[in-house]
């Protein structure tokens, strides 16, 4: 399952972001985000699928680009 | 540069914005304390398996509204409650245009700890569940000057951005400081202030083992926090911010601004006796090195906003330097002890305090020192006991904050 909906959720809730700008293709700056509250939101995220995203691989851009990242964790995880 | 080198100035306060245990309206607080309403609660603090009761005085704050969320994820609450106040001391000043302030204002602001509550995250995260990954930005959330930093930030203020760190006494240094500044020409207006938000489990148990709390009374956790009592048994932490816009005489009249206080004297010094033992040598010297830069003679003083925190040594000690310095006229003096009532904000105790003092004499009223119903002997001024007071005659105040690390300073207030 798509780590979106968790995202979108935490974006809405905790960043304050609303759900209407909220789209995969858009970048977190795009959203309001700055690299220290991008860095938070991969923190909470990292933390809500207990998983650990390498330091080289932080290097997306767009939601979806990170929403794909997290999936993948997830599934290595997984696997 | 404002005017470097220039003949003293005169440096009105044309602004209070408030944070604390009893609200965030100037006025409203004041006649809160006025009537002598503690806002001291019981508590519970700490986990599960650590937790316990405690006495604290929280600040009534809510920073939606003002902080958006997107801001608040990278901010500790003593930063949050210091913007807040902030925006209320701009918004009252008349100083706030277009969520901004003006350029070249400068910020002076006090801070005990820092930004506890994420140093304390930080530490759990590394303690407890054994991770070297703490919050990215745990740094920022704890640095003593991320309060300074983002009113700087939020405001658009570009003058210097200082933060005094002297335990109790931090945000009267502030005050003081910024003062000197805009009196001495080097700035034409500053927001002054402090902040303090320590009341989570890690800093409360520091402060228990200390031994300088205060026991919860048979009345209630309203009555226990008891300066110059013969019953008393140590202070209340509290938590908020407090921060006044300063003006120089000019800048205010230039827009017609109305000051309700001017500062007029400010001095600090030092004990060099004891890191956490008040002494009254640096109190009195403090307190004559201030009235000295006010240039006024003690007689002229109405009023003092103790610094009496409620410990059974150092409210006896701050009563010994009232009466060397003040000689006879000691006992024509009002003293009280608002901590009775707000408990101690440490940080942001000596601004909350100079706020409280700046509206008393606007207002020619001063507020009573609660839960003072049986004097200690040796605390034998007049400590307005528990009901406010008119005073039609008040012209000038003192506010003093002594500090542990035996840092003294006190600031002279002056009705406009």
């Amino acid at each position: 399952m798509s780590s979106f909906a968790h995202i979108q959720e935490t974006l809405v809730s905790k960043y304050g972001v609303k759900p209407e700008v909220i789209k995969p293709e858009a970048t977190l700056t795009e959203l309001g985000l700055d690299s220290l509250s991008i860095a938070e939101l991969m923190f909470d995220v990292s933390d809500h699928y207990e998983i650990e995203i390498p330091d080289e691989r932080a290097n997306f851009n767009t939601l979806g680009e990170a929403v794909a990242l997290v999936d993948e964790c997830v599934k290595a995880k997984g696997g | 540069m404002a005017d470097a080198g220039a003949r003293r100035r005169r440096v009105f306060v044309t602004g209070i914005g408030l944070v604390s245990p009893h609200g965030g309206e100037p006025d409203e607080v004041f006649e809160r304390l006025y009537r002598g309403e503690s806002a001291i609660r019981k508590v519970r603090t700490g986990t599960a398996e650590l937790g316990g009761d405690a006495l604290v005085a929280q600040a009534e704050f809510d920073p939606s509204g003002i902080i958006p969320k997107l801001q608040i994820v990278v901010m500790d609450r003593v930063s949050q409650m210091a913007v807040v106040a902030a925006h209320r001391a701009l918004a009252e000043s008349g100083l706030l245009a277009d969520e901004s302030g003006p350029a070249d204002m400068g910020i002076y602001m006090g801070c005990g700890l820092g930004g506890s509550q994420a140093l304390q995250d930080s530490y759990r995260i590394y303690f407890e569940r054994r991770s070297r990954k703490p919050k990215p930005a745990t740094v920022p959330l704890i640095m003593a000057n991320g309060p300074a930093g983002h009113i700087s930030l939020r405001y658009k203020l570009k003058g210097p951005s200082l933060t005094y760190s002297i335990a109790c006494a931090s945000s009267a240094a502030a005050i003081g400081e910024a003062f000197r500044a805009i009196r001495d020409g080097y700035l034409d207006r500053a927001l002054a202030g402090g902040t303090e938000a320590m009341l989570n489990d890690g800093s409360v148990a520091a402060w228990e083992v200390l031994g300088v709390l205060a026991k919860e009374h048979a009345d209630g956790p309203g009555a226990s926090s008891r300066p110059f009592a013969r019953d008393r048994t140590g202070f209340v932490l509290g938590e908020g911010a407090a921060v006044i816009a300063l003006e120089s005489e000019a800048a205010a009249q230039a827009r017609n601004a109305a000051p309700i206080a001017e500062i007029v004297g400010y001095a600090g010094a030092s004990d060099a006796h004891n890191l956490t033992q008040p002494a009254a040598d640096g109190q009195v010297r403090a307190m004559r090195l201030a009235l000295a830069d006010a240039g006024i003679v003690p007689e002229s003083i109405g009023y003092v906003n103790a610094h009496a925190t409620a410990t059974i040594a150092g409210d006896r000690i701050e009563i010994d330097a009232i009466k060397q310095v003040f000689a006879e006229h000691a006992h024509k003096l009002a003293v009280s002890a608002t901590k009775s009532m707000h408990g101690h904000l440490v940080g942001a105790a000596g601004a909350l305090e100079f706020a409280i003092t700046a509206l008393a004499l606007n207002k020619r009223r001063v507020p009573p020192t609660a839960n003072l119903t049986e004097p200690d002997p040796e605390c034998d001024l007049d400590c307005v006991p528990c009901a406010g007071r008119e005073m039609p005659d008040l012209a000038v105040a003192l506010s003093n904050s002594f500090a542990f690390g035996g840092s003294n300073a006190v600031l002279v207030a002056k009705r406009v």
